[in-house]
């Protein structure tokens, strides 16, 4: 055993050198005023109080969160009948299926985005169906649904992925035992099958909700600079303006509500006395 | 009585095989039917099928004088216990117990006093909050009879419930099934591959094999009386003689007359003769009704199960020539070679190849540095299908050497008649050394020996059980020794609590009413 522990070691002085260290420092920025000297560190909790007093940098914080909560909600709502049906597709075709959704995955998404934007532009492809169908000019880039539509896209096969792998590895026998009580399909479905794939959806909401809270690219690309998210904000702090230590007290308060936000949801899956209770 | 569910004619066919060949059966109401077979014998397909689970293709079920087939399994007015139990997961034992009353939309608190009332019939009213995945896979075994009773069904159908529990737990669930039976008061189909699980516990046991049925009946008959030696053997185990039935109560086996308690075949019927091992008793050789050598005593527990051999099987005797001869050496090669005269009859000779030369002949050539196998190149021989010696010569490319006979012969072997088998076995030579090395002796000598029995009348290959021989392996000098080879002869297993000296020889004795006569199995 001990000559296997040794292997980690690498590893440990990786995760130190690459990881722990720049959290460190951001935390060290986050705390101090800027222009310190490397010796004379002045510690502040400036930083906080300017972000959490200034109202427009709140709302980009709202807009974020709403926008990440609408595309979680919307790739649960298209992905879960989708891996529903997957599930329940012959072996023969689910396959061919599952590459289907996966393909989009194995190019760049910022490539994806870029396509995206041309598409959304003024005078791109879907202003022009828009104007053939008679519904004239409408806005699309840089509205928050523009961008919204461009995150489901990107994220929904992640969701996808998640809960067919916890439908289709859900024991068939629970569906006959159901059945065999006298449940019909859509009660088996309700007091079963759902309930029993939530933890398939959690992570697939950990894997959406995350990222497209700080994503940065496609509210910049999409949005056009209209849809200012919390990423554009660390963005411009650390590489426009060259504050570093207000865009790390930013990060760090974003990674406060994330951790929260998992925890809640983790908690949710494992607490076996809330686990879909009928 | 009216039976309560009818199979008619069920045939299930997967994939172009006939797994169900037409079943018909009747249960009635309160009986604990167990449907008895090896896995694969169509059982757990039948109940699937009556659960809803699957479709039949042909056929009907009636339920209370009704076509059930195109029901839903959720309307079927029946619950299933499954192997694996399929409790959710994600549901404590209450809701569990509770699912189908929930489902049935029955208020609160009547939902609530059912449950409590069935977790006390299977004794788990003190888990009702706990998790399932936290009990026992004997409390997780009550748990869903629980979900399934809790429903009220006319019938329950359990599927290999027992399967997963260790024997203790078997034993104790076993008892309780019976018990909840009888106070539930309604049908049970019980599927198993136990024998002893159905004895214990049915009114009605359905014997099964390859989709059809053997024999129904109450465990007394198909232990007393099983129609043919399929079920015999299946229930229980049994000693099944051949024999032939001279008239009504008077049956031979074994060359003797034996008086019997059945009748109604046809007089000197072709008959299997079946004794259970309980039955049979050991007595001083002069009292007993047939006499034999012991073979094997083991010790069970509570008696000793004893071999009993009354007539020895086919034997075959080879000569093996022992000689202690060395390898020829080539110095200029740096290579050594071995191999060894051998026997073959004149059928051998048409089927004859290089490679089945140098494997009977076991030739070896190898390095004298690293001791590598080097191939042999060339075989040279001339061989024609009649009697005689004929040389064969091996050699290496590097000119390495070795020379032995062929010889030819009349084949070998043991006809006998009351088997209906057949053994046959070559004289064989073979070095000191070869029998120093072998791991697996009497394997070795069969090869060697190239032993071989058939049954004469299937044309199937028989089993040699026993390889004598009267040598130390270990320290065996050049020579020539006898070596026998021998199928199993006629044994009868003996359940007793009288203990017998291995190889002494004893006399069976048992009364007419332990003889059981089936007909031949006619497939």
């Amino acid at each position: 055993m001990k000559q296997f522990a040794k292997m980690a070691i690498p590893y440990a002085i990786w995760a130190a050198v690459m990881i722990a260290i720049p959290m460190l420092m951001i935390l060290l920025y986050a705390i101090t005023e800027s222009g310190n000297g490397v010796v004379t560190l002045k510690f502040t909790l400036d930083n906080f109080i300017y972000f959490l007093t200034d109202p427009a940098l709140l709302r980009v914080l709202m807009t974020s969160f709403k926008i990440a909560i609408y595309t979680t909600i919307l790739c649960i709502l298209i992905g879960y009948p989708a891996a529903y049906f997957m599930s329940k597709l012959n072996e023969k075709y689910r396959t061919t299926v599952l590459l289907l959704i996966t393909l989009p995955t194995w190019i760049n998404m910022l490539v994806r985005t870029y396509a995206w934007m041309g598409m959304l532009q003024v005078d791109g492809l879907f202003a022009q169906i828009l104007g053939m169908l008679g519904i004239g000019d409408v806005q699309l880039i840089g509205t928050e649904g523009a961008v919204i539509f461009v995150m489901v896209y990107n994220f929904l096969p992640f969701m996808i992925l998640q809960i067919y792998t916890s439908l289709s590895k859900m024991d068939k026998s629970y569906l006959e035992a159901a059945s065999d009580l006298g449940a019909n399909k859509v009660q088996s479905f309700w007091r079963v099958t759902f309930p029993l794939s939530l933890p398939g959806v959690i992570s697939g909401i950990t894997l959406v909700f995350l990222p497209a809270a700080s994503t940065f690219q496609i509210s910049q690309l999409i949005g056009q600079g209209s849809v200012p998210m919390i990423g554009n904000l660390i963005e411009s702090f650390f590489l426009k303006t060259g504050d570093w230590n207000k865009g790390s007290a930013i990060s760090l308060i974003m990674a406060v509500i994330i951790m929260f936000s998992m925890y809640l949801a983790k908690k949710v899956d494992k607490d076996p006395s809330t686990r879909g209770r009928i | 009585m009216k039976p309560l569910i009818q199979f008619k004619n069920i045939v299930k066919e997967f994939d172009g095989q006939l797994v169900l060949k037409g079943i018909n059966l009747d249960i009635y109401e309160n009986e604990f039917v167990t449907l008895l077979g090896p896995s694969g014998c169509g059982k757990t397909t039948l109940l699937r099928i009556l659960g809803g689970f699957l479709e039949q293709t042909e056929g009907q079920i009636l339920f209370d004088g009704e076509d059930i087939s195109k029901v839903e399994a959720y309307n079927r007015d029946l619950n299933t216990v499954f192997q694996k139990y399929a409790l959710f997961p994600h549901m404590n034992v209450f809701d569990n117990v509770a699912f189908g009353l929930k489902i049935k939309k029955m208020s609160k608190d009547i939902i609530e006093q059912k449950v409590n009332r069935m977790l006390k019939l299977v004794n788990l009213e003190e888990y009702a909050d706990r998790g399932v995945n936290e009990l026992s896979g004997g409390q997780q075994q009550r748990v869903a009879i629980a979900r399934a009773l809790v429903n009220e069904p006319k019938v329950l159908l359990l599927d290999e419930p027992l399967g997963a529990l260790d024997l203790k737990l078997r034993k104790e669930m076993q008892k309780e099934l019976k018990k909840i039976q009888q106070e539930v008061g309604i049908t049970f189909i019980f599927v198993t591959h136990d024998q002893e699980e159905a004895l214990t516990m049915s009114d009605k046991i359905v014997v099964m094999k390859a989709g059809e049925i053997q024999q129904v009946g109450t465990p007394e008959d198909i232990y007393n009386e099983p129609v043919n030696e399929y079920v015999a053997n299946f229930i229980g185990e049994s000693n099944i003689i051949e024999g032939i039935m001279k008239k009504d109560y008077e049956v031979v086996f074994e060359d003797k007359k034996f008086e019997c308690v059945d009748f109604g075949f046809k007089p000197d019927e072709r008959v299997d003769v079946v004794i259970r091992p309980e039955d049979l008793e050991i007595v001083p050789r002069s009292q007993g009704k047939l006499k034999g050598v012991v073979k094997s005593v083991q010790f069970k527990g509570v008696h000793y199960e004893i071999i009993v051999e009354t007539r020895p099987g086919t034997s075959i005797t080879v000569m093996m020539k022992v000689s202690d001869d060395r390898p020829v050496i080539n110095e200029a090669a740096r290579e050594k070679m071995s191999a060894n005269d051998f026997y073959l009859d004149v059928e051998d000779v048409k089927e004859l190849d290089d490679a089945e030369i140098v494997a009977r002949a076991d030739a070896q050539a190898w390095s004298m540095d690293d001791d590598e196998l080097i191939s042999i190149s060339k075989v040279e021989y001339d061989i024609k299908p009649e009697k005689g010696t004929y040389p064969v010569t091996f050699s290496t490319s590097a000119g390495t050497s070795f020379t032995v006979n062929m010889i030819v012969k009349d084949q070998n072997r043991v006809e006998s008649k009351e088997y209906g088998e057949e053994i046959f076995a070559e004289n064989f030579f073979k070095k000191v050394d070869e029998i120093h090395e072998s791991v697996a002796l009497d394997t070795d000598l069969k090869i060697w020996a190239n032993a071989q029995a058939w049954d004469l009348d299937e044309d199937i290959p028989v089993e040699i059980t026993t390889v004598d021989y009267d040598f130390d392996p270990e320290n065996i000098t050049p020579g020539t020794y006898p070596v026998t080879f021998k199928t199993t002869g006629y044994e009868y297993k003996v359940d007793t609590t009288d203990y017998a000296e291995v190889d002494s020889v004893v006399g069976l004795t048992f009364e007419p009413e332990d003889i059981h006569i089936m007909s031949k199995e006619t497939f």
